[in-house]
């Protein structure tokens, strides 16, 4: 311990009990990190905060041990009176993750054991038997380890008030993953409700290093609320060297052009397993992460046994066993998902690497940071590149993290969504009277723009089931009482709202089941569609033949033969942040300059850049280059911005949407991180574009609201708010439950409100998130800012170029058109009459 | 603009919301209205917009006002639910309607038939008349051409550029015709074209044969 004593603000109680931390640490041998001490104090004087911290820091020490010390002070454990503590709730910890939860617990315990101390702390997640529930809501542990969504389906059982009465701390790890999620919001409105419930309540949250830390604490506290006046932002600043380096191809000829596998290095990421205790090789889907790890057995048998897998459709046990077997170090390695991005520290993982694009510095330093935990150690990460122009997010990522270019995370606002669903969660269980909780709604930052009519709306909605009473209408959700509370009363309503409270909105999984019923994990419904009984696939690193589906059930045996079928899982495409971007087009315009000038990267791509050369042109920062050709399929225009994926899906849009007002056309749009493109029937003179200035920024977001009536964006976020408002039921597949009368398709829903109620805010909502979110309309208009700065350049080419590829064989794609539908018609029976 | 077949010899009128009309009998024919789906969701707590359960009646209105049949036959799923409110306006519909109405039954009707019959709706497990088989179930019947619903035909349509159209349609087997669904929020389910199929697809108020 240092000389001067830090403690001395404290209470005579509080400096006495933080003796014990100081006591432990020097019984491990350890000396508390100042960061942890800044934390303790700043704890016990009551103040409110967010610790700044990488996983693997000692990080839960900071937090544990001022909570453990507080609880007993609060419970009487120094008073020689009071002959036993004070039980029930003391501190909640929220992790978003389940599979964390047994970490935080675990040093919790370590620290009562070691000190002997009057405390328990239990979990409560999806994964807590019945039992379990049922004995904590006897008597609740003192510190309780949960998840956001099971804090609210704490909040939606009866008489919860009293639960969280004595809480004096809740503490939200991982924020910055929460808070760029609805999963933020609902934690927002939960934090409001244990703010007026728990009127002792310290709020802290723990984040890694993003570009707007302060905003997050700002978020997490409240906008101007006197937590947020009352609290400090505690930096860790633990300084780890990041060493980068990419796997280059050997011969650039033979690379690919497109992809997203990588396998083509399989080879050499052999001797980097072989020369490090553990690796994890982290992949960017799911499939590929089945696929990777069976390729590898595959070509070197001699790995059985010693590499593994995890991802998030594999089921718990497994994943546990996984976990626990890079702690022991008895596997050298394991092929993974964002499913190891959080959370658990793994000392003994030396390397890891990175396959294909991580679409995100900040997530790259996570991933980097998962190696090298012994203090003193660096971390090392290897790049290995999917397609040839990945090489150039390589280079990129290299400068990246020399200048520690960290995205921001972007909160949601307004999210009537997940508002609906909480309120009908308080209905569920004491009831609410609106002007309590209005207040407290006010108070989030999600909601501080909130006015009455929205909020009226909202009272209105969950009532009626519209804005007015219709006399035939039998609508019932929640009912307001005499009194003015509401409340649901049908138990129907509340079991259904009970199983479907969350914000993470999946498509339909099955579950996959020996016939003899042992578990294996859950895989998305479209996927089995395309199975016929006696079909094998791989699933978990498994040959399994497909034998039926039973309920909600895929049954399978094991099998030896052969197969090609990987399940993929949609989703998980990701976009570029702006800074990223910037650092992509810096280093693909190094093209241009000498080699000393460029980096091992760049210059391993010069055969691609020749061939692009050939055909085209290598932009330069003054140009903005346009290329056309003509294919089987038909005629592409392509574009290049490098913006970052959702930049160019909204360009594509807006390009598409005011090209079709010169004349009726139909377009496929496809966009990457790179450019986009849009295929055409037709061709269409791309002199026309620049002669009717197409590209400018004014009218932008007339157009852009246009071109999304016409495309499917905004569809597609209405799933999501659908399931969250509870407008759409799925069913619980899990517990048995079925409830096929109540099961509508979003699409069907959607299409009715556009006609009949297109001022609903649920509805208004899909169009604001695709605008927020996925546009991202600020850049938007930075990158038509940049665009007309440009001289645009206009190639024909006699065959597809390097950048086109990855393009232009992309099947997700998006569509417009202007034509009438009865001349797409005659259009396409005529291309059926050909045939 | 409604398209106009031959059929067994017959001239039968492909409406564009749906529904079939035989001038020579006068008899309409409607498929899987769906009524009272809305308001079944609505009972049960899901706010699907109570104005779209107005337009299934519009949409009645109009076709009776537009071909004044002497008969009106639903090939099945004319009520989505078990009974609610909206029951009270195929009621009001019913007693303001001159034409016969005629349910064939299909899997979704659970109402008792009696309470058809009460209101004048003639009940029936399948029909024959004529050169037709109208059923709800696609079914086979030996020198009848079957006429029938239940299936919610759509196709998929592609063409150059990668376009692609998914359209509700009239579908014809060689000895079978399976009507679209009439109602709204219904949804539809993609049928592949066989060398013998012909379809007919509804595209804004058109019908168009491919």
């Amino acid at each position: 311990m240092s000389t001067t004593n830090p403690y001395t603000d404290l209470l005579p109680d509080q400096q006495q009990l933080i003796e014990k931390a100081e006591g432990w640490f020097a019984a491990q041998n350890w000396q508390p990190f100042p960061f942890q001490r800044e934390t303790w104090i700043a704890y016990l004087q009551g103040k409110h905060g967010l610790l700044n911290a990488p996983t693997g820091s000692g990080k839960t020490y900071a937090l544990w041990f001022p909570i453990l010390m507080e609880s007993l002070r609060l419970s009487g454990y120094l008073d020689p009176k009071a002959k036993k503590p004070k039980r029930g709730l003391r501190a909640i910890w929220i992790t978003p993750l389940r599979a964390l939860s047994q970490e935080i617990y675990q040093s919790a315990e370590r620290i009562i054991q070691d000190l002997d101390l009057p405390l328990t702390v239990g979990i409560r997640t999806g994964d807590t038997s019945t039992q379990e529930r049922s004995r904590q809501k006897r008597q609740m542990p003192e510190l309780l380890i949960t998840t956001p969504e099971s804090l609210h389906l704490l909040l939606s059982s009866k008489n919860y008030p009293a639960v969280f009465a004595q809480c004096q701390a809740v503490v939200v790890d991982e924020w910055h993953e929460l808070m760029g999620s609805k999963r933020g919001v609902q934690m927002e409105l939960g934090l409001s409700r244990l703010k007026t419930i728990a009127p002792q309540l310290r709020i802290w949250g723990i984040s890694a290093t993003i570009g707007n830390l302060e905003l997050a604490r700002e978020i997490l506290l409240g906008p101007d609320s006197p937590a947020y006046l009352n609290s400090v932002m505690v930096r860790a600043d633990i300084q780890k060297k990041i060493h980068v380096k990419s796997l280059l191809p050997q011969t650039m000829e033979t690379f690919p052009w497109r992809g997203h596998l990588g396998l083509h290095l399989l080879d050499d990421v052999i001797p980097i397993i072989r020369a490090s205790k553990t690796t994890l090789l982290f992949t960017n889907t799911r499939s590929q992460c089945e696929i990777w790890f069976q390729k590898i057995l595959e070509k070197y048998p001699e790995f059985a046994g010693e590499i593994a897998m995890h991802h998030g459709s594999i089921n718990k046990d497994t994943r546990l066993w996984v976990e626990q077997a890079i702690r022991n170090e008895s596997l050298k390695a394991v092929v993974c998902t964002s499913s190891l991005d959080l959370g658990v520290d793994f000392a003994p993982v030396e390397t890891v690497i990175q396959i294909g694009g991580p679409k995100g510095v900040a997530r790259f330093f996570q991933r980097a940071g998962r190696s090298g935990h012994r203090p003193g150690q660096d971390s090392v990460i290897y790049f290995l590149p999917t397609h040839a122009l990945e090489l150039v997010e390589a280079s990129a990522l290299h400068k990246a993290v020399e200048k520690k270019a960290v995205e921001d995370r972007t909160p949601y606002l307004m999210s009537y969504d997940v508002l609906l669903q909480y309120l009908t969660t308080l209905a569920v269980s004491d009831g609410f009277y609106p002007q309590e909780i209005w207040p407290e709604i006010q108070s989030t930052f999600c909601y501080q723009a909130l006015d009455e009519d929205q909020w009226k709306w909202l009272l209105n909605f969950m009532v009626l089931g519209s804005q007015s009473l219709r006399s035939y209408d039998e609508y019932k959700k929640v009912e307001v009482e005499d009194d003015g509370r509401f409340k649901v009363n049908n138990k129907g309503i509340a079991m259904r709202h009970r199983f479907q409270m969350g914000t993470i909105v999946g498509d339909a999984n099955l579950t996959v089941h020996y016939r003899r019923g042992g578990y294996i994990g859950s895989i998305e419904e479209w996927f089995i569609s395309g199975l016929n009984p006696g079909d094998v696939f791989t699933f978990a690193g498994r040959n399994l033949e497909f034998i039926r589906v039973r309920g909600m059930k895929v049954q399978v045996r094991n099998s030896k033969k052969r197969t090609s079928k990987v399940p993929s899982w949609m989703g998980g495409r990701l976009t570029l942040s702006a800074q990223m971007s910037q650092l992509l087009r810096e280093e693909l315009y190094s093209a241009r300059l000498d080699k000393e000038h460029q980096s091992p990267e760049i210059q391993a791509l010069k055969p691609v850049f020749d061939q692009q050369r050939h055909e085209s042109i290598i932009p330069s920062p003054e140009h903005f280059l346009m290329e056309y050709f003509e294919t089987r399929e038909g005629h592409h225009h392509l574009f290049y911005p490098f913006e970052g994926r959702f930049v160019h899906e909204a360009l594509a849009s807006l390009l598409a949407y005011r090209i079709s007002l010169l004349r009726p056309v139909s377009f496929s749009l496809a966009f990457n991180d790179y450019g986009f493109e849009l295929l055409c029937d037709q061709p269409v003179d791309l002199q026309e574009i620049i002669d009717n200035n197409l590209f400018t920024a004014d009218h932008m977001l007339d157009d852009l609201q246009q071109s999304l009536n016409s495309t499917e964006m905004a569809r597609r976020k209405f799933r999501d708010i659908a399931v969250i408002s509870g407008l759409v039921f799925t069913g619980y597949p899990e517990k048995g439950i079925k409830m096929k009368h109540l099961q509508s398709s979003s699409q069907l829903l959607f299409d009715v409100f556009k006609d009949y109620e297109n001022d609903n805010l649920l509805y208004t909502q899909a169009y604001r998130e695709t605008f927020e979110h996925q546009l991202e309309e600020g850049r938007l208009r930075l990158a038509l800012e940049r665009i007309a700065e440009q001289a645009l350049v206009i190639r024909n080419c006699s065959q597809p170029t390097p950048f086109s590829f990855p393009i232009i064989t992309d099947r997700l794609r998006e569509k417009m058109s202007s034509e009438k539908l009865a001349d797409r018609i005659k259009k396409m029976t005529q291309k059926l009459k050909r045939r | 603009m409604s398209e106009k077949v031959i059929i067994e010899g017959e001239e039968l009128t492909l409406h564009p919301s749906g529904a079939l009309f035989w001038e020579k009998k006068s008899l309409l024919m409607l498929s899987d209205v769906h009524l009272g789906k809305i308001s079944h969701f609505r009972k049960f707590g899901t706010a699907i917009p109570a104005q779209a359960v107005q337009e299934n009646f519009i949409l009645l209105r109009k076709l009776v006002k537009e071909f004044e049949p002497f008969q009106i036959v639903f090939l099945g799923d004319l009520f989505h639910s078990s009974l609610n409110n909206e029951w009270l306006l195929f009621e009001h519909w019913v007693a303001a309607t001159p034409s016969e109405l005629i349910l064939i039954a299909g899997n979704h009707d659970i109402i008792s038939p009696l309470r058809f019959e009460k209101i004048g709706v003639h009940f029936m497990e399948e029909w024959e008349v004529g050169p037709f088989y109208l059923t709800h179930h696609p079914t086979k019947r030996k020198g009848k051409l079957n006429i029938c619903g239940h299936i919610h035909p759509a196709v998929v349509l592609r063409g150059s550029g990668r376009q692609s159209l998914r359209l509700p349609c009239f579908f014809l087997k060689p000895q079978q015709l399976i009507l679209p669904a009439l109602g709204c929020f219904t949804g539809s389910h993609s049928l592949e074209m066989g060398r013998n199929d012909r379809a007919y697809v509804l595209a804004d108020g058109e019908v168009i044969a491919l």
